[in-house]
């Protein structure tokens, strides 16, 4: 039902407010994107006489080409795709998995396992105890040591659970007097029906998977099992001014040019840009999921 | 039914397998977690025959840059010591976390190759204070004939402990760096000449000023600076304060609290005034500075010769006609000059305790300073990587750049004799390049070379402890004091407030060490 009244001043003015605000925050976070695009495809010369704001100046593809094809970048492409992909196949089956048995109220002990994995999402043993564990397990300068850790995400797991919570159980019952045993209900049945709910966490995994720095730098020392991440970090922290102070003089004719770091941010970001899209679908439907019962 | 239970067991051992395959190509068995002492690593195989079994294979640990196991120095490092080296590398952010980390796990590596400055002397100088590190004294003497030929005994000195060596210092080559880099083109224009004293200096930067060359209008700026550096090299030479620390009648004197410091501030001041100096420099960064150079705004500008090339390319692409020269060392009111020189210690090597094969290692660096195999590592074969002319090394492009510009990474200790004259084959890659560092290095009188003697010393705990904000409060006062936020009247107060803030505790220590090394 729309409200049909003449539109007064103040609504003019709200709606341009309102209309303002948004550009401006919209533009605050999307120029320098465009400014840190536009450096990539810049000219050398062009980017230390500071001529470069939001239009290339002297376009070139090279520092583009430079980067996608150097082989240190493409292997950490590829160890980050790795991790992203088998620790998001995995998480999803494990989670999905976990969630189910959760979600069955009348199994003895269900509430107590429940409150051992809430417990770990509100204590932690820290930083020291972490790399001690991944260590003694034999996992350093592994990618399992960037899988494992956080396989299982004890706050997706009770969204997921939830979910099936919401499911009706007449579904399963008539699926029981079928004949089938609790994996088919699980995998033919249930896992099929929550898609979106899946996705979605799915699309959680993932992002954490991919933007993930902290672990890969504690665990990992072997340059062949950079993650992008790590690497992108290397390349962009190469002129901190912190570290300018005691460069040799090796260091300074050796350093990477500007357009370099601003290409391997934008070879980074790519990809990421162009799956999304297609994402974007089920993330938006997942995110209501849970929101309006019945 | 039954095909789907079987599947579940099926994933279920299937990720048991994976997680052990993972484990077991993890060839690193970390015992136990205990640091320090208790790990005496068994010699027992590898005693002092030469022949005897293969060679174990190393663990390396560097600083960060780039891929060591694919770098074709550390292919010919296998071929030419028989050693097999599996490199790791630290982050490029907070190192030192990532160091403290694998040393208090006890991880075993055989060589760690850290920076040589500040924050890594201090690391160093803990380790070994902690029982952490392999004493290298007697393997130096057993095994570390070349190690002994090419390292100074200054410079080892210099890492000892308690009397000890811990680690293979890796002396810098001295150099001068930086001084000013001035529009020749302009200069021209106004039929000027170089300026070679700090008054011809003032005037020329006036001449900038008013009759503006560069066209640049309200832009003109005849000299910009940036703001983290308000010590302007060469500048501060000609007051006798080229360095953080400058000897004065025998003690090593901090210069924020020289009294020439006062002269220096004066000078600056007024430069900023007249409207000669960067009104922004307070806000300038590295890069900023620069911009304005090569956009043609700013006329002179202090630089690194190692930035030079894309410089050059820069101002040339925005103006052709343009040519620029370094300022020589500027004679100040006493007939003072100085160009501050680096001299120190690019990197230290040391031996973990937890390492399994100490004297393989020690044997490995000593191999590395083998003639032949360290002029390989540093500038590589004659005919495909360099050629020699007059006992001079230049450089073969672009083999040079492809297989030996990380060079500096794998050294654990110098030849120190020769390692200065190879390495200028590195400079000599671009023409540009060589032309500053050759002006600054050989055509200025010798007497100009004022070298950081501090950068010889060992770790100073109290100095260490207080240099960083010691030097951000002299800066700070520098900047306010130039742009005339603050009056020079009240210059006794600052050098109080220094003193009280550890300079005072900073400079006994320090004078302490000196004292020991002064003949």
């Amino acid at each position: 039902m729309m409200h049909i009244h003449k539109r007064t001043f103040s609504d003019w003015a709200l709606d341009a407010f309102v209309y303002g605000f948004m550009i401006v925050l919209g533009l605050i976070t999307l120029l320098p994107m465009v400014h840190v695009f536009a450096t990539s495809v810049s000219a050398e010369w062009a980017l230390l006489s500071g001529k470069v704001n939001l239009l290339p100046v002297g376009f070139q593809l090279d520092t583009l080409t430079k980067v996608f094809t150097s082989h240190v970048f493409v292997r950490a492409f590829g160890v980050s795709v790795f991790v992203t992909v088998v620790g998001t196949a995995l998480s999803i089956l494990l989670t999905a998995v976990t969630a189910y048995p959760l979600s069955k109220r009348h199994l003895p002990g269900v509430s107590y396992v429940m409150v051992l994995f809430v417990f770990t999402m509100l204590f932690n043993g820290g930083l020291i105890p972490n790399y001690l564990l991944i260590r003694q397990l034999h996992l350093i300068d592994t990618l399992w040591s960037l899988i494992l850790p956080g396989m299982i995400s004890v706050f997706n797991m009770l969204i997921i659970k939830s979910y099936y919570e919401g499911l009706p159980e007449a579904l399963e019952e008539s699926a029981r007097i079928d004949g089938a045993k609790t994996y088919t209900i699980l995998f033919r049945i249930l896992l099929p029906l929550s898609m979106p709910v899946l996705a979605t966490i799915a699309l959680f995994y993932a992002v954490g998977f991919w933007n993930d720095y902290f672990n890969p730098m504690l665990y990992i020392n072997d340059p062949a099992l950079k993650t992008l991440q790590l690497h992108l970090r290397d390349v962009v922290m190469e002129v901190d001014s912190s570290n300018a102070i005691n460069k040799s003089a090796d260091d300074l004719m050796n350093m990477s040019p500007e357009g370099i770091r601003a290409a391997t941010v934008v070879a980074s970001t790519i990809p990421i840009l162009l799956v999304y899209p297609f994402l974007q679908k089920y993330f938006i439907k997942g995110a209501l999921v849970g929101s309006v019962k019945g | 039914m039954r095909k789907t239970k079987k599947w579940a067991a099926l994933t279920v051992a299937a990720s048991i397998m994976l997680t052990t395959a993972a484990c077991g190509s993890n060839s690193n068995n970390g015992g136990d977690n205990n640091a320090a002492a208790s790990n005496s690593p068994s010699t027992a195989a590898n005693e002092s025959q030469n022949t005897g079994g293969p060679k174990p294979e190393l663990r390396a640990l560097f600083r960060a840059g780039g891929d060591y196991n694919t770098d074709p120095i550390a292919l010919m490092l296998q071929e030419k010591t028989g050693y097999t080296v599996k490199y790791d590398s630290l982050p490029t952010d907070k190192p030192e976390d990532k160091l403290n980390l694998l040393m208090a796990s006890a991880e075993p590596y055989d060589i760690v190759t850290t920076n040589g400055d500040g924050g890594f002397k201090a690391l160093y100088a803990d380790y070994a204070k902690k029982g952490a590190l392999v004493d290298l004294t007697p393997l130096i003497e057993k095994y570390g004939q070349n190690i002994k030929a090419s390292v100074s005994q200054e410079s080892l000195d210099a890492v000892k402990v308690d009397g000890k060596i811990y680690a293979i210092p890796t002396r810098t080559i001295e150099y001068v760096g930086v001084s000013l880099m001035i529009r020749k083109d302009w200069l021209d224009k106004l039929n000027l000449q170089v300026p070679t004293t700090l008054d011809e200096l003032t005037h020329v930067l006036q001449e900038f000023k008013e009759k503006d060359p560069g066209g640049n209008g309200s832009n003109n700026t005849p000299m910009s600076i940036k703001g983290d550096t308000p010590m302007v090299d060469n500048i501060a030479g000609a007051f006798g304060i080229a360095n953080e620390w400058n000897a004065v009648d025998g003690k090593l004197v901090p210069r924020a609290i020289d009294p020439a410091f006062k002269d220096y501030l004066t000078y600056m001041t007024d430069l900023y005034k007249q409207g000669l100096l960067d009104k922004e420099f307070a806000i300038n960064k590295d890069a900023t500075m620069k911009e304005k150079f090569t956009s043609g705004r700013a006329g002179v500008i202090p630089l690194h010769w190692a930035d030079i090339p894309a410089i050059d390319d820069a101002l040339k692409k925005n103006f052709p006609d343009a040519q620029y020269v370094y300022v020589p060392a500027l004679k100040g009111k006493d007939g003072k000059a100085g160009l501050a020189q680096m001299d120190g210690f690019d990197r230290l090597t040391f031996i973990p305790k937890a390492s399994k094969h100490p004297e393989d290692a020690i044997k490995w660096i000593d191999a590395k300073l083998e003639p032949e195999t360290f002029k390989d590592l540093a500038i590589g074969v004659e005919g495909v990587h360099h050629t020699v002319q007059d006992g001079n090394y230049y450089p073969i492009l672009p083999a040079f750049n492809d297989e030996r510009s990380s060079g500096s990474n794998f050294v654990s200790g110098v030849d120190e004799t020769n390692y200065p004259i190879y390495w200028q084959a590195r400079v000599r890659k671009d023409d540009r390049l060589y032309a500053g560092f050759d002006f600054l290095n050989n055509q200025q009188p010798k007497e100009v070379d004022m070298p950081n003697l501090l950068g010889l010393a060992p770790y100073l705990p109290q100095y260490s402890a207080d240099n960083a904000q010691l030097t951000q409060m002299a800066n700070d006062y520098t900047v306010k004091v130039i742009v005339g936020g603050e009056s020079l009247d009240k210059f006794d107060d600052y050098v109080a407030k220094f003193q009280k803030n550890g300079g005072e505790d900073s400079y006994n220590e320090v004078n302490e060490w000196y004292a020991t090394v002064q003949k």
